[in-house]
This record gives structure tokens, sequence and C-alpha cells, in this order.
């Protein structure tokens, strides 16, 4: 084919991204950094200054972490659980993972307010057994956020590592077996090498997913406040545009950092080498 | 190989019961009679699905919701299966970068999106926030358009196409008689996905609101803010069953092993 | 004057050449083949042909036209593809009918003409099939019809059996010959295997690295292959280098340190100091049954392969290694001193 059917097929969509995603992006990192008509990194050295500030990100940090690592932990079990089964019956378990990641994340993260509010589920049955007399607040904690965003990245993380663990051939176990290591140690050291780069692909869609994450913050956190929200509170509430900015190009660079530094462990981490 | 192993078997059941309790609960509270959402419910009312009705904003916000997934999904499809085709049906200098720019909305956080469209797209050059609101969900569905119909085109045989060709068709009249019908299913597939996307968006909607110009799940999120009462229940079990509908389409055209090959 | 001449074409990706200054002309309703190894530019000529892709040099002249620039579309010519191309959608007959409906013809002429085309590709009945339920054979056959239906001025082969099992290829290859005399319709072929090409080819250009080293009727290009690579590709893999040449009749004698050789001259082959012979030419015997002399070397057998129908020996003589196949009850044994008969008529010059 001519290239220049080739680039007028892809002028349309690289126009329109262009105009409105890149050239927007583009000028708000711009807009950080310059006050007054001179060049400054003003209001980045405001912001690491400022404990309020650092508090927030360091609340994102703590629960994107636990998040992902309890993603992983809970995830890679059940992973390789459904790799085991006959078709059939994984094709159904895997869409009863994908239904929740399909629906709404309003959905999903209201239905923790009903199950962890005061006169929630969990607090209901718990005062019920006798185990506690006043309900828990568990509800608007980073506690709440951490399950909400497990709940809400788990069927990513599923889907991620069936695919992994699929693509593993099952012969590559039973050779190592018939070389003399135990199930377990077949395990060890064939499976998990092979899914390196699965979980690592995995990390990346849920830790970003939970770093930059709004509606589960907003609804399960209550006055605690993520980098999402507090995004949202300075250019809707507040209003202060630059503030809002400069947070904006903050996520940007953490994500690309994340997905930078991920992307180069799954190269070095790589067992095909 | 099979795996007998209780344990995991125990805790895997266990795992399913945390992704699916939760949703299965909002269905049985929302048939909640009282003002108040109780689990296990009170006794057994369909009002709040009436309520539904009833509330304006829902009904406007739905239909707002509706005409920009849809639309935005159109001019997604127009602009993204000219550029997946060229992405797929030809190597070239530079063709990784421009994949990249195209699925790029996946890795860019949405909220991020959402605050820049605002401030440049809305403020500073003026777009109504209706458009700037289609504006920003066709760039959220366009990596979905592309990347599903390009695993579509990916598995073409262009040779196909060529011998369309070279039997006297023309490239245009080739797309539509041989290459479209051929990755049919992919096209709606990605429809699908891209449309629950958009539909379910929160990120972006959230900073195009104005007046008489809002998205349901910005409704409900405003709605859950301020009420407790069993509405979002009623509204989520609608939407789930949406999803269920599409999800069973979804798979009938690909199969679920789509999803796990991303 | 030759129906297709290619002049002086260039094909290149990236700046890498595929093809250089290639030139090519073929005579109305001959079958030429070009064969040759992946990657030696055999694919990139025919669908140069085609139309699938554009020289970036030269010329493409086709009954006397001009048709660098024509589309491909437009060129009227038909193409059978290695992975069939069938239109996995459309049935049978409307995968035959599709150039014809390009063509605008009535249907009942569209009908005529497609069930007249089954019939010779012996797919009668099979019309109303969709391809996923053809078998590779059958898909092959509709893929000719298909090719062959709008009539077109030149059919194009790439490599169109490879993907099918060894009986059902011998069959097809039958067929298409069949075929293509049947209608007189000129053709180019291209495969990488040799058989295949010998068998139903007028002509065959042997290829390597965007050149044609050879091209030649079948028989004389089995015979007397012209360059080392031709050789080695056919199958002639004892080489020997000569110090000294000289013409003696119908004869060139032929000497390498102390050893004399013959042989017998032919038109066209090359005049060099390069020897060539296959292993199925050579003759092994005991040091009782050859007796020394020129063309007879002594040597050492070192390996010994059975091979079903016959036996083949690598045997280390003062001339380096040399294969021979030679069918026997009792092999050689490993070490045993054996002579090797080179015929005169068998060895051939090569450049």
């Amino acid at each position: 084919m001519k290239k220049r059917y080739l680039y007028l097929l892809l002028a349309p969509g690289l126009l329109f991204l262009t105009l409105f995603m890149i050239v927007p992006l583009i000028l708000t990192v711009g807009s950080t950094l310059f006050k007054d008509g001179s060049f400054t990194f003003g209001i980045y050295l405001q912001f690491f200054k400022d404990s309020y500030f650092l508090d927030i990100l360091g609340t994102t940090l703590l629960v994107s972490v636990a998040t992902t690592l309890l993603c992983i932990l809970i995830g890679f079990p059940v992973a390789y659980y459904l790799s085991m089964m006959p078709p059939r019956k994984k094709g159904i378990l895997l869409a009863l993972a994908i239904f929740p990641l399909l629906t709404s994340s309003v959905v999903r993260s209201f239905s923790w307010m009903i199950i962890l509010g005061k006169n929630g589920l969990v607090n209901n049955v718990l005062i019920k057994l006798g185990i506690i007399h006043d309900p828990l607040s568990i509800l608007y904690t980073p506690t709440a956020m951490i399950i909400g965003l497990v709940h809400l990245f788990l069927p990513l993380i599923l889907i991620t590592l069936v695919g992994v663990l699929e693509s593993i051939d099952h012969d590559l176990v039973r050779a190592a077996q018939s070389l003399g290591a135990s199930k377990l140690t077949a395990f060890r050291k064939i499976v998990i090498p092979l899914s390196i780069p699965g979980l690592i692909v995995g990390s990346i869609l849920v830790f970003v997913g939970s770093l930059t994450a709004y509606t589960t913050p907003a609804l399960l956190g209550g006055k605690k406040r993520v980098v999402a929200t507090f995004l949202y509170q300075n250019a809707i509430t507040l209003n202060d545009w630059q503030a809002a900015s400069a947070i904006a190009t903050i996520m940007m660079i953490i994500t690309f950092i994340v997905i930078g530094l991920m992307n180069k462990a799954a190269a070095k981490f790589n067992p095909k080498g | 190989m099979k795996t007998k192993n209780p344990g995991l078997a125990l805790f895997s059941f266990i795992v399913y019961l945390f992704l699916l309790g939760p949703l299965l609960i909002i269905a049985v509270t929302s048939f909640e009679p009282g003002t108040v959402l109780k689990f296990p419910p009170t006794g057994f009312s369909l009002k709040w699905y009436q309520n539904i009705f009833d509330v304006e904003m829902f009904m406007s916000t739905f239909k707002t919701s509706i005409i920009v997934s849809l639309l935005g999904n159109v001019i997604a499809i127009l602009l993204g299966v000219p550029a997946a085709y060229a992405l797929n049906r030809v190597t070239f200098r530079g063709k990784d970068t421009l994949n990249a720019v195209f699925l790029s909305p996946l890795l860019i956080p949405g909220i991020v999106l959402g605050f820049t469209l605002l401030k440049y797209v809305v403020i500073t050059f003026h777009f109504p926030i209706y458009t700037s609101l289609l504006i920003g969900h066709t760039i959220i569905m366009l990596p979905f358009i592309i990347r599903v119909i390009g695993s579509s085109l990916a598995n073409f045989d262009f040779a196909v196409e060529e011998a369309a060709l070279s039997l006297g068709s023309s490239r245009l009249a080739t797309f539509f008689k041989v290459v479209l019908p051929n990755i049919k299913s992919g096209i709606i597939a990605s429809v699908l996905l891209a449309f629950l996307e958009s539909f379910n968006n929160v990120d972006i909607s959230l900073f195009m609101t104005g007046p008489g110009v809002s998205t349901l799940p910005i409704q409900m999120l405003t709605y859950v803010e301020n009420y407790f009462d069993p509405t979002i229940a009623a509204i989520s079990v609608l939407l789930m069953l949406i999803t269920a509908v599409f999800m069973f389409v979804i798979e009938r055209l690909l199969g679920l092993t789509y999803f796990t090959k991303q | 004057m030759a129906l297709l001449q290619l002049e002086n074409v260039s094909v290149a990706y990236d700046q890498q050449y595929i093809l250089k200054d290639f030139n090519l002309s073929i005579e109305k309703g001959h079958l030429i083949s070009l064969l040759g190894p992946s990657g030696c530019g055999k694919t990139t000529t025919l669908r140069l042909i085609a139309g699938f892709l554009e020289a970036t040099d030269g010329a493409f002249k086709f009954s006397g036209k001009d048709y660098t620039r024509v589309p491909i579309n437009k060129r009227n010519f038909g193409f059978v593809f290695q992975s069939y191309a069938l239109f996995p959608h459309l049935s049978v007959f409307d995968n035959v009918a599709f150039g014809l409906r390009q063509r605008k013809v009535k249907e009942d002429e569209i009908k005529k003409r497609v069930m007249n085309m089954l019939e010779i590709v012996n797919l009668g009945g099979f019309e109303k099939r969709f391809p996923q339920a053809l078998s590779g054979g059958q898909k092959q056959r509709v893929a000719i019809a298909r090719a062959l239906v709008i009539e077109p001025d030149l059919l194009l082969f790439d490599e169109p059996l490879s993907n099918l099992d060894a009986n059902l290829r011998v069959n097809m290859r039958v067929e298409i010959r069949r075929i293509q005399q049947e209608l007189g319709i000129t053709t180019v072929y291209v495969s990488h295997d040799q058989e295949e090409c010998f068998s139903i080819s007028d002509r065959v250009a042997v290829m390597n690295k965007g050149i044609i080293e050879q091209l030649d009727q079948p028989s004389v290009i089995f015979q007397y292959p012209k360059s080392e690579f031709v050789a080695r590709f056919i199958g002639f893999n004892n080489f020997i280098h000569f110090d000294e040449r000289d013409s003696e009749g119908s004869f060139f004698t032929l000497r390498k340190g102390n050893y004399h050789f013959h042989a017998a001259k032919a038109d066209g082959m090359p005049v060099t100091m390069k020897g060539a012979i296959r292993p199925d030419d050579l003759i092994a015997g005991t040091l009782q049954e050859i007796n020394p002399g020129d063309n007879v070397l002594t040597g050492k057998v070192k390996v010994s392969t059975y091979l079903g129908r016959s036996y083949q020996y690598v045997v280390d003589t003062p001339l380096g290694e040399f294969t021979v196949n030679q069918e026997m009850q009792q092999p050689y044994a490993n070490g045993q001193e054996i002579r090797l008969l080179f015929p005169s008529d068998k060895l051939v010059l090569v450049e």
C-alpha cells in the first residue's frame, strides 16, 4: 500500500488525539513551570514542603502498594486454580470474574458502603455474634479504600494471570517432576518464574489504577483524601488551576515512572532472557 | 493437569464470594421497602425501581449518558477503524510509536484527562460542555476500538484482500466487501466494550458537568453522597443487567478467552 | 516477441535491495517456474508482476504495453495464493463469481461460467459450501477456479501446493499442468520444491539473491547446471577445483595434482575449472572391481548411512571428501579402501 494512503487513514485519529489530548496535556504541564512569565519549579517545591500534600501523597502510595500486593497475593493462587480447570468450568468462572470488571465503579464502591457502614453487614454480624459491642468505623478509612480497590482491580489481575498461566506448557511441570522435582518445587522453579512478566503487567495495571482512582476513594475514603480527589477539590471546589495542574503533572510523572520501572523490571526478570 | 487441592478450592471460593457477594447484596437490598438501605431487607418492594423513573435527574442524565456513549462510539469507530487498519495492514517506521499514541488514553490517568479537557478545551477554547463531554468520551473509547479491532485484523489473512484486488475490485470496495464482513464480530465487540467503558466513566464526566449536562454515574455519585435510600441499588441492578447482556453478546462473538489474551 | 517482460527492475525495502536490475521475459502460453530458496526474490518477482508491489526502478511490459503503473485491479491477472485466500464469508459459488461480478457480467452468464469452471476443477456440486467446510485440496481448486474464471491474461501461482500433504501435492500439480495446457494460459509459478517445478514447467528460472542464476528447460538444468549454486540446489554436492584444463575433441581433459579427469563437452556448458557430480552418478567399487586410472580416485569409507534403497558413503580421498550413493546388498565397512569412478558424461563444469 502506498504511504500516502497510510497517512490519510491515520491522520483523522491522530489529529483528534493531538488537538484534544496531547496539546491540553502539554499546556497543562507547561503552565505549572511559569509564574509571572519566568520559568520556575516553585510550585513543586511548595508542594513537596507542604505536609498536608505529603500526607495525601503518602496515603495514596500506601493504599496503592497495599492494593497491588493484596491483589497479587489473592489473585495468583486463584488464577492458578482457574488455569487448571477444564475449559467449560474455567469459562464460567472467568465470566464471573469479568462481570464485576465491566460493572460501574460507582455501583461497586457503593456496595461496600452498604457492607462496611456503621449499620452495615459487617458490623451487624460482628455485634450479633457478640464479638464487638460498638460498631467499628471501617468505612471512610484507608482500609475501606484498600478493600474497595482490591475489589475493583482483582478481576484485572486474575484475567491477566490466567492468560499467562494458561500459556505455560504443562509438560514443563511434568518434565521437572520427571527430573526429580516435587510438585511444590516444580511450581516454585517453573510456574512462578514463567509468570513473572504477567505478574508485572498485572501489577502495573493495578498500581496505576489505584494511584489514579477517583470513585472508590471519594465514596469510601471519607475525609481522607488521595491525589485524585485532591486534584478534583483544587480544580472544582477551590478553583486553584495552577495547583490542580501541578497535581495532574505529578500524577502523570509518577504513572510514567512506575510504568517505566515495571517495564524495566519485566525485561530484567524475563525468564526467557 | 488436575490439582485436587481442597485448600486452594476453598480459598478460590472465598475470593469469588468477595468479588460477587457485594453485587448480590446490592441486588437484594434494592427490594427494601423502607427508606434506608438494610441488609437483609425488611421486606419486598419494587417502589425504588419506580423511584428511578420518577426522579427527573436520573432520566435526563441516563439520556445524556446514552447519547454521549453512542455518538462518541460512532466517532471513535470512524476515527479508529481506519487507524487500526493502517496499523495492522503494513509495517512502517514509527508504527510502534503511533500504536502507543493511540493506546495512550488507557495509560494517562482519567482524572488528568478530564481536568485538562476542562481547563483547555472548555475554558480556554470555549467548547460547549456537551461537546467536550463527547470529545472526552471519544478519546477514552478510541483505544478499545484500536485494540479489539486491531486484534481482529491481526488474525485476518490479508492475502484475502489481495485476492479481491487481483479479481478487479477497487481498494475501497474491497474493504467493505471483504475486510469488513470478516472483522464484523471484532467491531461489534469493540463497540460494546467501548460503550461500557464510556457509560461507566466517572473520571472524565466529573469535570464535564454544567447546566443541564451530567451523566448517570455522576448523578449517582452525587445522589449517594446525599441520600442512602435503595434507589441507587435499584439502578445498579438495572446497570448490571445491561452489563450481563453485553457480556453474553461479547462471549458469543469473541469467546471469553478474548479477555485473558490482552 | 515475449508476452511479458521485466526490464531492469529493482525493488527495495528500507534501502535494502531485494531485486536489482532484474530481467525476465516469458513467451506466450508457457509455464515458467521461479525456483529458489526462501529470500531469493522469487515471491517478490511474482508480487511485482501481480501489482501487489511497485518497482523502485525499471519497467514491466505486458503484451507490448507498459504495465508498470497499472493498478492491480486493472491488470486482469489471476493469482493463486499459498494460503488459498478464499473469502471466508462467501460460498464456493460466490468466491468464484467474485471476479465476474466486478466485471459486471450478467447473473445467468455468471452462473454458467462458474458452474463450468467448477466442473473443470472437479468440484461440481460443491458450490453451496463455505470455505471452512473444504479440505486443503478442495480449497486450492476453488482458488484456481476463482483465478481462472475471469479468463486472465496471465496466471500467477505463489507456492500453491506447500500447504498440502505429499500425495495431494503430486495430484494437484498434474491437475495444474493439465488445466494450464488445456486453456493455453501463460503462467508464472513460484515454488521452492525443485521436483514440483521440474515436473510442470516449460522453463525453470533458478533464482538466488535477487538474480536468475539459470533459466532453461528443466532437463537442461537437471543435467547441466550452470553455476555452483544451481548445482548444489539440485543435488550436485561433490565439487573439484581443477588446476589445469585442456580441450580434446568432444572432451575436456582436466588435472588436479597427479589426478587426471575427462569431462564430456555439452552445449552451453560453461568453460571453467570447477567440476561437479551428483552422489547418484558416482560409481563406487572395491579395489578389485575398479582399476586405477583416469577419472578414478582411491579413498577410505568414513561414514556409511543406510538410505533404504541404497547406501550413502562419505569417502575420504586425496582430493577431499566425496559423497556417493550406491545400491548394494552388503555395505562397505568403515575404514575400508574403495575406488570412486567419475563417469566422464556425468562430470560437468560449473561457474
